[in-house]
């Protein structure tokens, strides 16, 4: 295997690409009790225009079906569900669907290989009948009831909906109850056929394990055949224009939230992809993180009450700055985000601040390499982008203050920031 | 991972818990009182106040570069209700100084002292808290627990629990009640920050790589030095639940109705409770348990269906996603659930396996810094000293039996339903 080694946080990761196309990374924990595993697809919601190994013309699926895929995999040809029979050994078992990434994982101290011949066995066989699909749309249902309650989620949804013209990262992970009646077998089988392919897929196991010895007992797991090659799928044409600045709704709220988002032109350099998600980082502490000054004046004068949320998301074909939080006015907050952003952009960003920041983000990725579930979901969805992780404690070195002051120029543009509201 | 105890002053405890399994270290400093209506909106002020600013970093600007310095990943505070008891928690985490670009930085030292310097050495103007700050974290405080309705599901189980302890202090909201910010200012606030002080129970926790010279760090501090000995003014047992409160109905302009099923469930023995955690782990602690079998995956009613055990109280809540006009059906299948195991209807598997879970989380206990300070408090508040492996020891002994017996006397206390 491949060993790639980091000095700082003194971690390494043993990494193989098998001849079938799958990719396995196994990063020994000495010491740790917990045992994780998680095997993921580079496919999510995105993901709805492809061509179907061996079809000639393109397919297009409902909005959810990565989601639903997730939820139904669990089920067996014998009638059980892969996830009680994990639940009855112990494990602590359970998926996950982004925009991106479908995932299927456990944790557990004991009976890991038991759990692991479960996972990669349910992995690897679909089981979809009409029935089993139809009693779906009801539980689905209602986990879209409950994110319709949330109003944190649905500011940030509109806010997508005005950034976005076409692109499906503005759609709902989990679909509508209308997309989810669309979906039948057929169309579970078709994703499945599609982006369940071993050269689309990468297995991450973190513990106190041997990595050649595990990986054999991956190999060993996995039926015959191989990865079916590229795949072919679709993105409707972007615009690099906003659809329109500013969206409300009404919910009952306390007091209104918003989301101010910045639409950025993606890149699909990895190494440009983590130098820029850091540089974003450290901008955002520097114009609304808990030490700046904004933050401080807007604190004071009571426009704000809480934090300031701020994040970057980003793949090769999408990327935006998110900006978040409640405030009495949040046109007040947007226009003088605004204003601050000018600010910087005119007197330049301080040489001192920006070391400070970066210490303070060296100990947040230092921290990331605490827990084995987070290391193991880290590495898994970062290297569907092209990235190892350890990039991140790397090119921290390699930040200084013209690429921030670049950065900043490039990104926090003006004419591409939107701002999406709910209040009463 | 052991929790080293040392009373430092009478009701003042260090939990050095050392271990070098972590890039980080974790310190919290744990405030407890009774919960009491009259001081209930003032103790969680006083945290609000004191992230303000210290006598020696007098903003939350200078904190927080402070902190970054550090190369702080956080501080963060909060208010939990523990039991009949109000704890305000503070953390401050840093890297592990094997883990820095330079060595040699004595982190831990600095973090110690800045995190008791935030507590016990506010800012002060003419002998109260700095007006200003005060005033504007009454404002803030206001809107935090008016806040409370953004998190439906939350908001649901909070009401929940109001309703079942009714005039009780587990009844009261962890951050208080608008009606009473009214009348506190700097000056009485600084009062009972001194009551508080003086007679809380006080526990520091250090997790990391440390050694004994943590002890003198947390000794020769002067603002522990400054702290009284006291007879810590906390409640070590819990008032039960006598009342019963039947059905309550809320509106709320909500798409999804949440049911809560707040239960009695009238144990023994503090010894009795590990039965219940397996109970509870059958009755909806798991995908495999009986709630989320048979509201989620057979009736096709709930994403969510699901129950917690709150150990200190001893009550469990079951907690349902729902379409409005199931209620009926939702809440008939849960009576079912809880008759089925009054009547024995579950298998020996059942109990087998619901063991394996709650051992698989007791040995991760140690696998996290915050999780591990959480259950050494747990374990100092209950007065309880079973250590990991008597702990896992205890569980495996549990029988289908000791189920039943749980089963016989667990009662419905209070049906809360959030609707449109």
């Amino acid at each position: 295997m491949q060993v790639i080694e980091n000095s700082k946080v003194k971690e390494k990761v043993y990494l193989e690409k098998l001849p079938n196309g799958l990719t396995v990374m196994v990063i020994p924990k000495k010491g740790m009790k917990k045992k994780y595993m998680i095997w993921g697809t580079n496919y999510g919601s995105n993901e709805n225009v492809f061509i179907v190994p061996g079809e000639g013309t393109k397919t297009e699926v409902p909005n959810g079906v990565a989601h639903f895929l997730e939820h139904k995999l669990f089920e067996q040809e014998n009638g059980t569900n892969s996830l009680d029979t994990l639940t009855a050994l112990g494990v602590d078992a359970n998926a996950f669907t982004t925009n991106d990434v479908t995932a299927y994982l456990f944790g557990c101290t004991d009976n890991f290989y038991p759990a692991m011949d479960e996972l990669m066995d349910y992995v690897q066989n679909p089981y979809f009948t009409d029935e089993n699909v139809e009693k779906e749309k009801g539980i689905i249902g209602q986990e879209i009831m409950m994110y319709d309650d949330s109003p944190d989620w649905k500011v940030y949804l509109n806010a997508m909906q005005i950034l976005y013209h076409n692109h499906p990262v503005k759609i709902d992970v989990v679909g509508t109850i209308d997309s989810i009646n669309q979906i039948s077998k057929e169309t579970l089988y078709k994703c499945y056929q599609t982006f369940y392919n071993l050269s689309n897929m990468a297995i991450v196991i973190c513990g106190d394990f041997e990595p050649e010895s595990m990986l054999e007992e991956v190999k060993k797991r996995l039926k015959e055949g191989k990865g079916k090659g590229e795949i072919q799928t679709f993105y409707p044409e972007e615009p690099d224009t906003i659809v329109k600045e500013k969206i409300e709704q009404k919910m009952e709220v306390s007091q209104p939230m918003y989301t101010i988002a910045i639409k950025v032109k993606p890149t699909d350099n990895p190494e440009e992809m983590v130098k820029r998600d850091i540089a974003i980082q450290i901008l955002l502490e520097l114009l609304v993180g808990k030490s700046s000054s904004l933050y401080k004046q807007l604190y004071d004068e009571g426009v704000i009450s809480g934090g300031i949320g701020g994040s970057y998301e980003f793949s090769e074909n999408y990327a935006h700055v998110i900006i978040s939080g409640q405030a009495k006015e949040p046109e007040e907050v947007y226009s003088r985000i605004k204003r601050e952003i000018n600010r910087q952009k005119q007197e330049g960003i301080s040489e001192k601040d920006f070391h400070r920041i970066q210490k303070k983000l060296y100990g947040e990725y230092v921290k990331d390499y605490n827990d084995v579930e987070n290391i193991a979901n880290m590495f898994l969805t970062k290297y569907f982008m092209g990235i190892n992780s350890f990039a991140y404690l790397n090119e921290m070195d390699n930040i200084n203050v013209e690429y921030l002051t670049q950065v900043l120029n490039d990104v926090f543009k003006e004419e591409k920031m939107v701002i999406s509201i709910v209040k009463n | 991972m052991n929790d080293t105890k040392k009373e430092i002053k009478q009701g003042i405890k260090l939990h050095t818990l050392n271990t070098d399994k972590f890039k980080t270290n974790l310190v919290a400093v744990f405030l407890t009182t009774k919960l009491e209506r009259e001081t209930v909106t003032a103790n969680a002020l006083i945290s609000a106040v004191l992230r303000r600013g210290s006598n020696t970093f007098n903003t939350q600007e200078e904190i927080s570069k402070q902190l970054e310095e550090l190369y702080g990943a956080s501080f963060d505070c909060g208010i939990d209700k523990t039991g009949d008891n109000q704890v305000l928690k503070f953390y401050i985490e840093t890297v592990n100084d094997a883990f820095l670009p330079q060595p040699n930085e004595n982190i831990i030292k600095k973090s110690i002292d800045n995190i008791l310097d935030i507590i016990f050495n506010p800012l002060l103007e003419n002998n109260a808290f700095k007006k200003e700050y005060v005033e504007q974290e009454k404002t803030n405080m206001k809107q935090r627990i008016e806040g409370r309705i953004d998190n439906k599901r939350r908001y649901a189980l909070d009401r929940c629990i109001e309703e079942m302890y009714q005039g009780k202090p587990f009844g009261l909201y962890r951050f208080g009640y608008v009606e009473d910010l009214e009348n506190i200012d700097g000056v009485n606030l600084y009062e009972r920050y001194k009551e508080l002080i003086a007679q809380c129970k006080i526990d520091i926790f250090v997790s990391g790589s440390v050694n004994k010279e943590i002890e003198n760090i947390v000794e020769e501090n002067q603002n522990v030095k400054n702290l009284k000995e006291r007879e810590p003014y906390y409640n070590t047992e819990s008032e039960r639940n006598t009342i019963k409160q039947g059905e309550k109905t809320e509106k709320m302009d909500v798409a999804q109705g949440k049911l809560v099923v707040g239960l009695d469930v009238n144990s023994q023995s503090e010894d009795e409770k590990y039965n219940v955690m397996i109970y509870n782990t059958i009755l909806g602690g798991s995908a495999n348990s009986k709630i989320f079998q048979n509201v989620r995956e057979k009736a096709n009613l709930a994403y969510e269906a699901s129950s917690r055990y709150f150990r200190y109280k001893d009550n469990i809540f079951v907690n349902c996603g729902i379409e409005i006009g199931n209620y009926d059906k939702a809440l008939d299948l849960i009576k079912v659930q809880l008759e089925d195991l009054k009547n024995g209807n579950f298998t020996d598997e059942e109990v087998e396996n619901a063991k394996k879970a709650i051992i698989s989380s007791i040995k991760t206990i140690d696998d996290e810094q915050d999780t591990s300070i959480t259950y050494y408090f747990g374990q100092e508040m209950s007065g309880n000293q079973k250590s990991v492996d008597e702990y896992i020891e205890r569980i495996e002994k549990i029988s289908k039996q000791d189920i039943i017996q749980v089963a016989n006397k667990v009662e419905m206390n209070t049906i809360y339903f959030l609707r449109n």
